[in-house]
């Protein structure tokens, strides 16, 4: 079990010792039971973080932001910026250094093992206290408590975990410069890509009208495009227009220039995005689940995600976010490959 | 901006086309696009009637653009582009449509074929309404060439090119140019020595002044593109200098460790200090140093006290060498597909169950048993032997699928080299089939059926094993009688199918060659471009593009060399305008198109991508790779690709 005073003491100490610039963790939320991220830039502000199952948000956005921050305001970081970061954080952060967003000596890696918890699903959680929102929530290595207006009530652990948790394999952050917990490396709550697995047992006709359902409902907000660590392009092609405007183009071609989805929230433009976020998580994706969490109409995002994961893994041995100095999903060439197309 | 013109050529390609598409109904509909000025259709539009018509129609019809739907643009892309700036227009305004590979032969069905020709034309047209006028980028070369590999396909290649008045680089991974060959005993089907056919040409190679030799050395890395390589070569230290080095011997005498000598493929020991073979080029000894008892600090030193000539150096080290050349040959050759994958012959642990290489070696008069065949194990001399073909070849199942092509003729020839060595002793021969293709071939394998009584058995030997007695107990099946044959022979030879060098595979990865399913360098085209290899400025030549005998190595060696001369002829090569731009907005410097790139065409600069125009080979991959749309070729951007896939998706 972790001790979260031990989270705020190393919180304190870098922030003390200006070993870094602000720290990148979870404090009590003002919504529920739910953490919320926060950056704590004073070494008496580190109390205020918290570590318990209520940290759904993948920090790793905070970096991002953080850097984009840094670009906009065309300033350099006087120090590296610190990070509280659990498994998922930690492979999102990995991927995010594969592609050279920032440098690793920019992130101080503050890793905390989920060890055999991981996050709740509030969805799950509600139904099981019958709608109530609990306000606050702890894991005692077996199961969960929560506090509801009717009083405490325990939850055993596989029926409230988030499903991302219940089918991690790595719930402890490799890559950190500290860490605290057991590594519980390889704990099973459920098979890897189970949910996917269940939802492939319904024929191609049935899978095909279960996504139309799905995208029918979507209405658009990029909830799923804001929250995702990966999605950091400062221009999302989804939005790009393939024509650059130069003097002599004419107000006609303005007007007709093609746009590759259309902005109405229709159907077949629905897919259409939700196709190519998938394609473009493809080997990126380290199945933090946030985007599934934060849509407001509930559309099973983690289904696309993890399939194209496991395609890549089947395909290539390909595992996102394992190790900063391995190849990319699309970008590594192998000179023994078997696609003779490729030669 | 002015209205665009495109005029659309639709062929015939004689029945080609015409028998599945409807080739006049194509050019109709093409002509109701908006930008088509002009359409037509006609039999052969690469004849010279065909391509006088298409000039005929851009100057009567001002046309701006061409779209020829006819065969792939493999073929004829280079001719209608050229055809285009005869015209008077830009060659890379004009596009291929390609209704021949990828239509009219995959199909069956007229009215569909018809179509998808429709779509395939009609996409190249919204495509090339996008095209921009492009100059050629002209590019120097550097007016030399390297070849990878000393074998026999090397060293022709080397000297054709010298010959012509190239500079030429040889690199060759051993302490001596020469290769298999010198490993032969006779070649058939003259049954002349093969160290007197070879060895006035690699002295040939050690006197000529085009030619810069560099034997134990490996290439490491390679940069660049056709016409401006630059390739680093690790020379490893020999320890000895081959110019005061007077070949007595005195230090191979006086040195303490031996070790296998891989020359005679393990039939005989060396020294660590050696010459590979009296012949070797350079004439010089080498110190292993990995047999050496070591050198840093020097634990023996014998050689170096005993070296009258003072040739030998113990601070030779290893040196990066840098060559900068226009066109690289690749002649890495073959290794015998090994022994030890063989399991059902024993894989590799029976005694007197050799490989053909070995055989030879026991041929050899410079061989382990100075020409005297004599079974290694007790050296008695063989009475009885049998000789099993295919051995690892055409076994999709557990070995390789292709035939090694050279093993039924060389099989041939160690049948009748024993036989003329042992005029007493039978020989079997185990085959499925005789593939003597070649000049004076089947005459050859006739007299070893005939002259030299081999007896040759029709069918695969199931397993061998040795006896009690000394002798390798063969079993196995005569098809043609239908009965099962044991012999125990005295000594059995295995024609090992061919596969592809270490150093092919080592070669194919520093130069980023593509290889076949089997390993083997891939060609660029099976037929038409034999010798070239998919990326520009590197050809291949011998085995390392696949298994073949010394008249066809040399043959490609110099049609390799022809290919190399003609690319260097010029002070300039004229490199494509359609290359790869960055749009720096989208552009978040992930690297992804670096790692993408197969001509290490891109680099950082301000974490910004950076294409260099000259590498940059158009291929695609990094706009494939982009997931910000940031890098796109020219002539095939985005937006040129979202109308094709339009057009096509269009009714």
């Amino acid at each position: 079990m972790i001790n979260v005073q031990d989270i705020r003491d190393t919180a304190r100490d870098l922030l003390a010792k200006g070993e870094v610039r602000a720290v990148i963790g979870w404090r009590a939320g003002s919504r529920g039971m739910a953490a919320e991220p926060c950056v704590v830039t004073k070494p008496e502000e580190a109390d205020s973080l918290v570590w318990d199952p209520t940290c759904y948000h993948n920090l790793a956005l905070q970096l991002v932001n953080d850097r984009k921050d840094l670009v906009h305001s065309k300033k350099t970081a006087t120090a590296p910026i610190g990070i509280v970061a659990k498994g998922c954080d930690a492979r999102a952060i990995v991927v995010l250094l594969q592609e050279h967003y920032f440098k690793r000596e920019d992130v101080y890696i503050i890793g905390v093992s989920c060890e055999n918890s991981g996050v709740l699903d509030e969805r799950k959680v509600k139904a099981q206290v019958g709608g109530f929102a609990p306000s606050a929530a702890a894991f005692d290595g077996d199961n969960f408590s929560v506090k509801t207006a009717k009083g405490d009530k325990k939850l055993a652990g596989r029926e409230v975990m988030a499903d991302r948790c219940l089918e991690c394999r790595t719930p402890f952050p490799k890559e950190n410069n500290t860490a605290f917990g057991d590594d519980k490396t390889g704990r099973e709550f459920d098979a890897q890509f189970a949910a996917l697995a269940r939802f492939e047992a319904n024929d191609e006709a049935a899978r095909w009208e279960f996504w139309q359902r799905q995208f029918d409902r979507c209405i658009r907000c990029f909830a799923c495009r804001s929250v995702c660590p990966m999605c950091f392009c400062d221009e999302c092609v989804v939005d790009s227009i393939e024509m650059k405007i130069a003097p002599e183009t004419t107000a006609e071609e303005k007007a007709n220039r093609i746009r590759w989805i259309e902005r109405s929230a229709v159907r077949s433009e629905n897919a259409t995005y939700h196709m190519t976020r998938a394609l473009h998580l493809a080997g990126r994706c380290v199945d933090c689940g946030e985007c599934e969490r934060v849509c407001p109409v509930n559309i099973p995002l983690r289904l696309l995600n993890t399939k194209m994961e496991r395609e890549a893994r089947e395909a290539f041995g390909f595992d996102p976010g394992a190790s900063i100095g391995g190849p990319s999903l699309v970008a590594s060439f192998r000179d023994d490959d078997p696609g003779e197309f490729i030669r | 901006m002015s209205e665009k013109r495109t005029g659309v050529f639709v062929c015939h390609c004689g029945n080609n086309i015409a028998a599945t598409v409807d080739v006049k109904k194509v050019a109709e509909t093409m002509a109701q696009e908006g930008t088509v000025a002009f359409s037509k259709d006609y039999v052969y539009m690469c004849s010279d009637p065909g391509q006088s018509s298409v000039i005929e129609a851009i100057k009567e019809h001002r046309l701006d653009s061409v779209v020829v739907s006819c065969c792939s643009p493999n073929l004829h892309e280079g001719t209608f582009r050229e055809n285009a700036e005869r015209a008077g227009i830009s060659g890379f305004t004009c596009e291929i449509a390609n209704i021949r590979e990828q239509c009219a032969w995959v199909h069956k069905d007229r009215t569909e074929a018809t179509e998808k020709a429709i779509k395939i034309s009609r996409s190249a047209i919204r495509r090339v309404a996008g095209n921009k006028k492009l100059d050629p980028i002209a590019v120097p070369v550097t007016r030399r060439a390297m070849v990878i590999g000393g074998g026999i396909a090397g060293i022709q290649a080397a000297l054709d090119m010298a010959n012509a008045g190239l500079d030429v680089v040889l690199v060759e991974k051993l302490a001596t140019i020469g290769g298999h060959i010198l490993q032969l005993s006779e070649t058939f089907p003259t049954l002349d020595c093969s160290q007197c056919i070879l060895s006035p040409k690699m002295v040939e190679v050690s006197r000529h002044p085009k030619i810069k030799l560099l034997t134990y050395s490996e290439v490491k890395e390679v940069s660049g593109s056709v016409g401006n390589f630059e390739v680093k070569i690790l020379k490893k230290p020999t320890f000895v200098d081959a110019e005061t080095c007077k070949l007595c011997d005195d230090c191979a005498q006086v040195c303490p460790q031996v070790v296998s000598n891989e020359h005679d493929l393990g039939l005989t020991a060396r020294r660590a200090i050696h010459i590979p073979f009296a012949q070797a080029i350079p004439a010089s000894y080498t110190l292993d140093e990995e047999a050496c008892l070591g050198l840093n600090p020097i634990r023996c030193g014998k050689c170096k006290d005993v070296c009258e000539a003072g040739a030998i150096n113990y601070d030779m080290r290893p040196e990066t060498i840098t060559e900068n050349v226009g066109a690289i040959v690749v002649a890495t050759g073959f290794d015998l597909y090994p022994q030890e994958k063989i399991l059902e012959y024993g894989a590799g642990n029976v005694a007197d169950v050799l490989d053909g290489l070995q055989f030879e070696r026991l041929c050899s008069a410079s061989g382990p048993t100075q020409g005297h065949v004599k079974r290694p194990s007790d050296r008695t001399e063989p009475k009885e032997v049998v000789f099993i073909q295919c051995v690892g070849s055409r076994d999709p199942a557990q070995h390789c699928a292709y035939c090694s092509k050279i093993c039924c003729m060389y099989t041939a020839k160690h049948a009748r080299l024993y036989k003329h060595h042992v005029p007493d002793g039978k020989a079997y021969v185990f085959y499925i089939d005789i593939r003597s293709g070649g000049k004076n071939y089947e005459e050859f394998v006739q007299r070893a059926m005939e002259e030299d009584e081999t007896v040759y058995l029709r069918g695969r030997v199931s397993k061998l094993h040795r006896t009690k007695d000394g002798k390798v107990r063969v079993m196995g099946v005569d098809t043609l009688t239908g009965q099962n044959v044991e012999i125990d022979a005295d000594m059995v030879v295995l024609a090992l199918a061919m596969q592809p060098s270490q150093g092919t595979a080592d070669a194919a990865r520093t130069l980023k060659i593509g290889r076949d399913k089997d390993g083997f360098l891939a060609e660029a085209h099976p037929k038409l471009k034999p010798v070239e290899s998919v990326t520009g400025g590197i050809y291949l030549a011998g085995c390392a593009q696949g298994p073949k005998d010394i008249p066809e190595t040399v043959s490609q060696a110099s049609a390799a060399a022809s290919k190399v001369l003609a690319l260097l002829s010029k002070p300039t090569l004229s490199h494509a305008p359609t290359i790869a731009t960055v749009r720096n907005s989208h552009c978040t410097g992930c690297e992804m198109c670096v790692t993408a790139c197969p001509y290490d065409a891109i680099h950082l600069e301000n974490g910004k991508a950076v294409v260099n125009e000259v590498l940059c080979e158009g291929c695609g991959s990094c706009s494939a790779t982009c997931l910000r749309a940031a890098i796109s070729v020219r002539n095939t951007s985005p937006m040129q690709v979202h109308e094709m896939i339009e057009a096509c998706l269009s009714l």
